[in-house]
């Protein structure tokens, strides 16, 4: 056997080990117009919850509380607080996927995107999974994350209002279109 | 051999039937005026079938002749084949006409760069050359239809399970003529009869996929499309959304290692 013959071989696997997952559809198509419901769902950001977090995380609380408790109780606030760190990173992840979905739907019903801009959300999203990965296995592992992101909370609750602001009309304008789609009598409906 | 020349000829046979009945259903159905290009790739194998049954009737198979003219049908084939599937991915993703935009030219890289790839692991001889140069177009048509359903998945699009279905045919039919044409050039330059029984039965296959895939008549797709404005003031907006999403998590990462 040759080298050229195990490396198609080789692509061919490759091809077939990511076509046959593509295959399968995720969504059925009830909904003439699927990016209305991403549209509208959009709730409020995660990020308010970080003071309440970083409390839960801090060194100082825990010498605090260990003076004042017995380890096993100890023990167990860690592993819940933990549990609870892990909960918000699960959140944070939510929150980063539906605006993914959101930015998606948007490219998708555009008459026109950017290469630059959707390049961009590629290798955001691969630098956000990658460090989602390694700080939710540090939390696993006992690593205790401390709490220096105050300021970027603000600024993400600014996003937040703003975008929210922003999406939820556009929500709006895309239920119009949805229910122009379905008319029996297009005409007479001018979405934009 | 006389035993394996028969199972040939039934496969021909049944292929040739197949293809006759496809070309008939894409008629019945009126899909033809939905997909014009796979109508012709369809219509197209039905001739070569027939006018390789008379050039190896008037020529003797194998010889310069017959040679020249098959090769000369294939190249026409796979030229509609490349069509074929240009439309699958235009009516995938026609509707949505940014991505669409986007997503043609990225096709048309990769499958410019699969082909470069695959010709350059080609032997130097002639016959050896066209059938990398068939493996090299067959491995862009599978490479292409990967990359258009990786599309669909990344932006949501509804995937019309006839035209999932076409696609997939096509993805099995060039993956395999791919190894199919792999092991010919290796090791088996001269056994032609087994490249040509390896690649009915993948046909064959393929044609019973397609056959199922338009058993029904199909519909031209619209959509409605937003304001490009939406798009230009919402993308970079989130797009900011989620870099600042990403700095917390390097923030929590980065505090993470100095403190403990």
């Amino acid at each position: 056997m040759s080298f050229v013959f195990y490396l198609f071989l080789v692509i061919i696997g490759v091809l077939f080990v990511v076509f046959v997952p593509l295959l399968r559809n995720p969504k059925r198509q009830a909904d003439p117009f699927p990016a209305a419901a991403a549209l509208h769902d959009f709730p409020g950001s995660h990020v308010i919850h970080f003071p309440q977090i970083r409390r839960a995380l801090a060194p100082m609380d825990y010498e605090f509380v260990s003076q004042k408790i017995p380890r096993n109780a100890l023990r167990r606030m860690r592993r819940e607080r933990r549990q609870v760190a892990l909960d918000y990173l699960s959140a944070l992840h939510a929150e980063f996927d539906r605006l993914l979905r959101t930015a998606r739907v948007i490219a998708a019903l555009s008459p026109e995107v950017a290469a630059r801009q959707e390049l961009e959300r590629i290798l955001l999203t691969v630098k956000f999974l990658s460090r989602y990965r390694m700080i939710r296995l540090s939390l696993w592992t006992g690593f205790k994350p401390l709490s220096q992101l105050s300021n970027l909370t603000n600024l993400l609750s600014g996003y937040s209002v703003r975008l929210e602001e922003a999406i939820r009309a556009l929500g709006e304008r895309a239920a119009d279109v949805a229910e122009m789609v379905s008319s029996p009598d297009r005409r007479r409906i001018h979405p934009v | 051999m006389p035993e394996a020349l028969t199972f040939e000829r039934v496969l021909l046979g049944t292929t040739f039937l197949l293809n006759g009945g496809l070309v008939v259903l894409l008629g019945y159905r009126k899909n033809y005026r939905v997909f014009p290009f796979f109508s012709s790739y369809v219509v197209l194998n039905l001739l070569q079938g027939i006018a390789l049954f008379e050039v190896y009737r008037i020529w003797t198979f194998g010889s310069t002749a017959s040679i020249l003219v098959a090769w000369g049908l294939q190249f026409l084939v796979i030229l509609a084949r490349a069509f074929a599937v240009a439309e699958i991915c235009h009516r995938v993703l026609a509707r949505y006409q940014g991505v669409w935009k986007l997503a043609s030219l990225l096709l048309l890289v990769a499958a410019a760069f699969v082909s470069l790839f695959a010709w350059a692991f080609s032997q130097g001889k002639w016959r050896s050359a066209i059938l990398s140069l068939d493996r090299g177009v067959e491995l862009a048509i599978a490479s292409a239809i990967v990359v258009l359903f990786f599309f669909a998945r990344y932006y949501a699009v509804d995937l019309d399970p006839a035209v999932s279905t076409l696609a997939a045919g096509f993805f099995l039919y060039s993956a395999f003529r791919v190894l199919d044409n792999t092991l010919v050039e290796q090791w088996l330059i001269h056994s032609t009869r087994l490249w040509n029984l390896l690649g009915t039965v993948t046909f064959l296959a393929t044609l019973l996929l397609w056959t199922w895939a338009l058993r029904q008549a199909q519909r031209p797709a619209t959509l409605e499309l937003l304001p490009q404005d939406h798009y230009r003031s919402l993308s970079p907006a989130i797009n900011a959304r989620l870099k600042a999403l990403n700095e917390q998590l390097g923030r929590f990462w980065h505090a993470e290692g100095r403190n403990t």
